[in-house]
């Protein structure tokens, strides 16, 4: 097996992540586009690792673990949000411009 | 199966990670066991266990081994980490002397904003430490997740909620992309310690090395709020409650330096060629582009904010000289910029105490009615524009003497850049003091403010590193210059 | 390269399922490349999670390729499991529109996106071929979990200790936040 096949892969997940980010208006669509990227990066990770040794899935474990984190806290912050102005919608949040 | 062998700890190196940790539980336990009662000294506990944990630094600081390693060179403790460590410690301690009243007056839980203060600072005092690229992303995330939630933490404040969101997606999106940027130049080198990544890239260039260290500078931009990734800053600055404002432009702003000087320094440094161009072009946009938009603010915390921007622009010139003591001159920098903002803050915080907002118009005839804040703002504002002998003058003439004495081209435009922005931020520095003491007071403000006790402890602070350090740089010289550089000697290992 | 792909090799240990591994991770990177194509631009909130369900399944299978199967593990448990349930709990708590809704894209973005998305791949691409061109994986470690939780708990000791600090932080910051008070 080629390490380019995933590699490969993982770029073009990446690439479509970061559209997701560009583009999506909702909160927790543009969480979703960025746990693609993350994804991408593990793929990077695990098949790089696979020739170099260990460090790459233990580096993967961490990013999974600390991906778990940020979304439960980005999930809060949108719930937050939510209460206080009924919507999701980041490009209504202008309160704060200049 | 070979057997599992348990790692050796240095648990003095460790002591002040434990005191930390330590200080994490404990205020999380005292809501528990207090209950209400809790409320009246949690801040006073968070603020004993920060300065506690500055024995242990003090304690290695005057060891007989200044250099501890641990992990395979994965974790070292230094005079130039302890520096950093201390910096991040005593920078929360003002924090949370900010903190006191404003969070007590206010709506906000409070043994809980100083847990997640005091693990955050956790993450940095590891961060001063890191060398290896997990360690470095975890740290990274410790000091930031309960930053995100801290610009959000006045819950019903739709700014706060605001300032929180637009932090906590640029963040995440800024690590997911530095995340891209690590996995490759992992790959290329097959280790994550920076020592061994700087020797692979040294040996051999590639496509994918260039794009991993541009990904990862992109990364580390958006984090210390450079242009062109600085939109988040200037929100999340104004929208979240100000002690928090003052933890991220200082506390928060120096650890995503400490995570370049590691990276860069450590790693980086034999790709100068791919470095250089991006750092400079980051620096110069920064310093330009950040004093040019704090010139037309008309509020006091926006104005910090982008001229934090154009501050970080003069910090990360520096790099482009790395081997010819830029690294130092960030770490000086550094500190002195952390006594004179944080003093700042706490002068405007006691201001808009009784003035209820932070334009620059309210401060006008400030010296008629309470002269001693009035001194004390001119004196950080002095500091800011460069003024000797007041603090930051010292790091602006570290940083132009480390960028001419290395003579390349980016370094000598970047001085330039700088010399040129100095002009530029004095204007509107001194706009401020020009209005404190000679505009006119508002109609009915006559009587001194009056400044509680805990706040006049943090200006205290403050001012007293801003003129001590400037007036006498020498200790802060000697610790910021490590014995013996990887960067100073790239031909030794 | 796409030839190399499919070549019979000697049959050394890891490289006997070579061709079927290969075939595998073809189906899976289609499904993969596709579904998150729906992530960003499906219209039904609800079913733009269920598509990054089928994304992270992807990944999942190709940590087995990889032969690591401890991750692989971890990431139905972790990602399928906790994250994928959190994002619908998110959905339905901010009572998003079960069907289709309009106001999710920016329109005005979307050239500058697929620009951008486009734009890096190819210079992403082209430094991967260039740089790592025919490198063939080996798989250097032999039992992966046993070196994993060695790895883990010597060398990345620290970390390790850091991250329960931050899931800690993480956890209590978040009630916090979205409780009603």
């Amino acid at each position: 097996m080629l390490l380019n096949q995933f590699l490969l892969l993982a770029a073009i997940l990446f690439s479509i992540g970061v559209y997701g980010v560009i583009v999506r208006r909702n909160g927790v669509l543009v969480l979703m586009s960025i746990e693609l990227i993350l994804n991408a990066v593990n793929i990077n990770l695990v098949a790089f690792g696979a020739n170099s040794g260990i460090a790459g899935q233990v580096f993967a474990l961490f990013v999974i673990a600390v991906a778990a984190a940020e979304v439960g806290v980005g999930l809060a912050i949108v719930l937050l949000i939510y209460r206080n102005r009924r919507s999701v919608d980041i490009d209504q949040l202008d309160e704060l411009k200049g | 199966m070979p057997d599992f062998v348990a790692p050796t700890l240095d648990l003095h190196a460790l002591a002040p990670e434990f005191v930390l940790a330590g200080v994490v539980c404990v205020l999380l336990l005292l809501d528990v066991v207090l209950l209400d009662r809790a409320k009246a000294i949690v801040g006073s506990i968070a603020g004993l266990g920060l300065l506690g944990s500055l024995v242990p630094i003090l304690t290695l600081a005057t060891s007989d081994h200044p250099t501890r390693t641990m992990f395979g060179g994965s974790y070292v403790v230094d005079s130039t980490s302890l520096l950093l460590k201390a910096l991040f410690i005593v920078s929360a301690y003002v924090v949370v002397l900010l903190s006191t009243n404003y969070i007590g007056e206010g709506d906000y839980w409070e043994s809980e904003y100083y847990t997640l203060l005091v693990s955050s600072v956790l993450g940095m005092t590891v961060m001063a430490s890191a060398r290896d690229l997990i360690s470095i992303f975890v740290a990274l995330e410790l000091l930031s997740i309960p930053a995100y939630m801290l610009a959000a933490w006045s819950k019903r404040d739709g700014r706060s909620n605001e300032a929180g969101m637009k932090y906590y997606l640029m963040g995440v999106f800024a690590s997911a992309i530095l995340l891209y940027g690590m996995s490759l130049l992992y790959g290329w080198s097959g280790s994550t310690q920076l020592s061994e990544i700087g020797r692979a890239i040294g040996e051999k260039n590639s496509p994918a090395v260039t794009l991993g260290v541009v990904f990862v500078l992109v990364g580390f931009a958006f984090k210390v709020s450079a242009v062109p990734f600085h939109m988040w800053a200037p929100d999340t600055y104004e929208g979240a409650p100000t002690p928090v404002t003052a933890f991220l432009a200082v506390a928060s702003k120096a650890a995503g330096f400490v995570a370049l000087i590691q990276v860069i320094g450590q790693a980086l440094v034999l790709r100068m060629n791919v470095m250089i161009p991006v750092v400079a072009v980051l620096a110069a946009l920064s310093m330009t582009i950040g004093n040019l938009i704090a010139l037309r603010q008309t509020n006091v915390i926006r104005m910090l904010a982008y001229s934090g921007i154009a501050q970080a622009g003069f910090m990360l010139a520096p790099f482009v000289a790395s081997q010819y003591g830029g690294i130092d001159a960030i770490v000086i920098y550094l500190v002195l910029y952390a006594a004179t903002n944080l003093g700042a803050f706490a002068v405007v915080m006691a201001i808009a105490r009784r003035t209820r907002s932070a334009e620059i118009s309210s401060f006008g005839g400030l010296f008629s009615y309470s002269p001693g804040l009035a001194v004390a703002l001119s004196v950080f504002l002095a500091s800011f524009v460069g003024i000797p002998p007041l603090g930051i003058w010292y790091g602006k003439l570290s940083v132009m003497r480390a960028l001419i004495e290395s003579q390349g081209r980016w370094a000598t435009v970047l001085a330039i850049f700088v010399a040129l922005n100095t002009a530029i931020a004095a204007y509107y520095y001194l706009n401020v003091a020009k209005t404190m003491w000679f505009d006119d007071a508002p109609e009915g403000e006559s009587t001194p403010i009056k400044v509680p006790t805990s706040l006049r402890f943090a200006v205290g602070i403050a001012l007293v590193a801003t003129i001590a350090l400037g007036v006498y740089p020498g200790p802060l010289t000697d610790a910021a210059t490590p014995e013996a550089t990887p960067a100073a000697a790239p031909s030794g290992r | 390269m796409i030839a190399s792909l499919f070549a019979a090799q000697a049959c050394a240990p890891s490289e006997c399922f070579a061709v079927p591994a290969n075939i595998a991770f073809g189906i899976c990177a289609l499904l993969m490349i596709g579904a998150a194509i729906k992530v960003v631009t499906e219209t039904n909130i609800v079913h733009a999670a269920l598509y990054l369900v089928v994304v992270l399944a992807g990944v999942g299978v190709n940590y087995l390729i990889l032969q690591a199967e401890f991750l692989a593990v971890t990431q139905f448990l972790v990602y399928i499991g906790a994250i994928i349930v959190l994002f619908l709990f998110g959905i339905m708590l901010t009572r998003a529109p079960m069907g289709r809704s309009d106001d999710l894209d920016n329109a005005k973005l979307r050239p500058a996106g697929i620009g951008a998305a486009v734009m890096l791949l190819v210079v992403l691409g082209g430094a991967l071929l260039s740089s790592f061109g025919e490198t063939h994986l080996v798989f250097s470690t032999a039992n992966s979990t046993t070196a994993l939780s060695d790895a883990v708990f010597n060398q990345y000791l620290i970390p390790f200790e850091v991250v329960s600090v931050m899931l800690l932080a993480a956890l209590i910051g978040a009630i916090v936040l979205a409780r009603r008070d």
